[in-house]
């Protein structure tokens, strides 16, 4: 177990790339704690991964800006509607004459925090239903069918569905990506939970005497995480799509709160008389996609095809 | 493979009854009221009490949803509550248009995503892989959407050669439904197509680092004749697989393609389905989409149990 964790043990930031052991290109061994850290940083080494990171770690700043980047935020109405690209408005403005950087800037914030809370929790409860046949056999199969029956959803229709439920606005969106997730974790956490279960380690610490739920946790659960992360990044990709779909077609966010697909939605209308309205979205939400799609092409090759 | 079907069957039927009771629930079980909507702003509480009780909105759910089931399987899919017209003629009325788009999209996939995953996989030098890696990562991370709307300005606004909205059917009019129908599919089909492609390619390159190859290296067969004759025919598999998973996200896809395109199918049913909580036409068009998902998938099981007679025997 100790074998490399005594150097890196703190921060495990982007600044330590070139790593403590610079002879061995990615450790063998495939453990928790420092040696995640030294693979998902050889993933950012790579040209995809290091492109992919410095596009998101943009667009989050960006995100993060917004509200002092564009003081006088995203419903400013004081130009006129619908100029084209000016001085004072790069992208020009929309139909209530509001900035449309702005706007993209500030629908970014809206995308880039439905993405990180909806696909990290997916994930922890997609996982913990493909887990679940630890608790009982039974519970593991029940979970699978409920996946099986999700995954009988497109995408799209699951987020209709969900509309149809609770009204259109954040919350649909929310549960539309979280539900939407769930069958791809679930099973490749189960995949990976039936492999596992058969490795030596675990039989050894089962004869030791360590308990059941113990072992799946403390053990079990570090070496599937390398496949759930990929998928969580391949998965932001199907987020952003699922938000400017539903968006796209009318069922998203409110106004006058901006998102990237709602802006296509209302810019979509207007693409005859300004076409630069959905350049600016458009650009931004394939920026994002782009991001991530390189980020975890990066991840895969990365931390599981060694 | 007989058998092989067979054991496939329950959890079929699991999907799409649970998907059933879904559709039929869920939107029952949200707030707002759908005899009321039906009755519009300015009816009487009596005149809501009389809708509800003519659409059968006042029975226990469990007789509504046997009701309901009961007609669908013999061809009474309900009554629309915003059009007051069966639902089965609504759909009758657009069904046409999405099949045009879905087919002609499902072609241009097949031909572009197998097409461009050969071209991938068969390149030797160092260019035309990296062209053909940017292209499909660019592809991977354009939404259908956003590719109709570049399409849509490019193709319609500042160079105005093919209509951007509306349609003619391709049965009624040949030329200029397809002029009307190449937009919206290649939007659908070609930034899916990147998939597809990125499937044949990685396994093209799979089956080359085979045994099987290298002998025939040896044996002196031209690189090109193995290529065709052995790799390709071998790499087909996965995208058999590829294709026939797309086709729920395709018919997701061409939703929202409808709505860019101003497409009078049936994503542009749903959606206003949706928005005006009209439920007994939105649960049928949820359970079609579900229905046609899942034999869509049970569909590539056998053309790839056909192929792969481990598939067939196997567990």
């Amino acid at each position: 177990m100790a074998t490399n964790t005594t150097t890196v043990s703190g921060p495990g930031n982007g600044a330590d790339t070139t790593g403590p052991t610079g002879t061995v290109p990615g450790p063998p061994a495939r453990q928790s704690g420092a040696g995640a850290w030294h693979r998902y940083a050889s993933a950012l080494r790579r040209p995809r991964g290091a492109a992919g990171a410095g596009l998101l770690a943009l667009l989050i700043l960006a995100a993060v800006l917004a509200p002092i980047l564009f003081p006088n935020g995203y419903d400013d109405q004081s130009s006129g509607a619908l100029a084209g690209p000016s001085a004072g408005h790069w992208l020009g403005t929309d139909e209530l004459g509001r900035d449309i950087l702005a706007r993209t800037v500030f629908g970014l914030r809206t995308d880039i925090s439905l993405l990180l809370t909806a696909v990290p929790l997916s994930a922890a409860i997609g996982t913990l239903m493909g887990l679940a046949g630890v608790i009982t056999r039974w519970l593991g199969t029940g979970m699978q069918r409920l996946l099986d029956i999700i995954l009988g959803f497109p995408g799209l229709i699951l987020g209709m569905t969900i509309v149809l439920v609770v009204g259109t606005g954040w919350l649909a969106l929310f549960l539309s990506i979280l539900v939407v997730g769930l069958p791809m974790f679930g099973r490749q956490a189960r995949a990976g939970l039936l492999v596992e279960q058969e490795r030596e380690y675990v039989l050894a610490a089962r004869v030791l005497g360590v308990r059941k739920r113990t072992v799946m946790v403390r053990h079990v659960l570090p070496n599937i995480v390398d496949p759930i992360v990929v998928n969580a990044s391949v998965f932001m990709v199907v987020a952003i799509f699922i938000e400017a779909g539903l968006s796209i077609v009318g069922l998203g966010i409110e106004p006058p709160v901006p998102s990237l697909g709602a802006m296509l939605n209302t810019g979509a209308r207007y693409v005859e008389v300004h076409p630069a309205y959905i350049i600016g979205p458009g650009l931004v939400l394939l920026l994002l996609a782009l991001g991530f799609t390189l980020l975890s092409d990066a991840l895969n090759k990365a931390v599981l095809k060694r | 493979m007989i058998r092989f079907l067979l054991r496939r069957v329950p959890s079929i039927l699991l999907v799409i009854v649970a998907t059933s009771v879904i559709a039929f629930l869920l939107p029952r079980l949200a707030p707002g009221d759908a005899a009321a909507a039906a009755a519009g702003p300015e009816a009487t509480t009596e005149q809501i009490e009389a809708i509800r009780v003519e659409m059968g909105l006042d029975r226990p759910l469990v007789e509504q949803y046997v009701g309901w089931v009961g007609g669908l399987l013999t061809g009474d899919l309900g009554q629309s509550l915003q059009f007051n017209r069966p639902v089965s003629e609504l759909i009758g009325d657009r069904i046409g248009s999405t099949l045009e788009l879905t087919i002609a999209a499902m072609l241009i996939l097949t031909v572009v995503g197998i097409g461009v995953g050969i071209f991938g996989g068969s390149a030797r030098s160092r260019l035309s892989r990296l062209t053909s890696d940017a292209t499909n990562t660019l592809l991977l991370a354009t939404p259908p959407f956003l590719a109709g709307l570049l399409l849509i300005i490019v193709l319609g606004v500042a160079f105005p050669v093919l209509p951007i909205s509306g349609e003619v059917a391709v049965l009624d009019d040949p030329m200029i439904g397809l002029q009307y129908l190449l937009l919206p599919a290649v939007a659908l089909a070609v930034p899916m197509s990147a998939g597809v492609a990125r499937l044949v390619q990685s396994s093209m390159h799979n089956v080359w680092q085979q045994d099987f190859v290298d002998l025939a290296v040896a044996k002196g067969v031209p690189r090109r004749r193995i290529n065709i004759r052995h790799v390709v025919r071998n790499s087909l598999g996965p995208a058999v697989v590829a294709l026939g998973m797309r086709f729920g996200d395709m018919l997701a896809g061409a939703v929202v393609i409808e709505m860019i395109f101003a497409r009078n199918g049936i994503g542009q049913l749903a959606v206003t389905g949706v928005q005006n909580a009209d439920y007994n036409l939105v649960q049928v068009i949820i359970v079609g989409a579900v229905l046609i998902a899942v034999l869509m998938q049970l569909m590539t099981e056998i053309a790839l149990a056909g192929l792969d007679p481990r598939v067939r025997l196997g567990a």
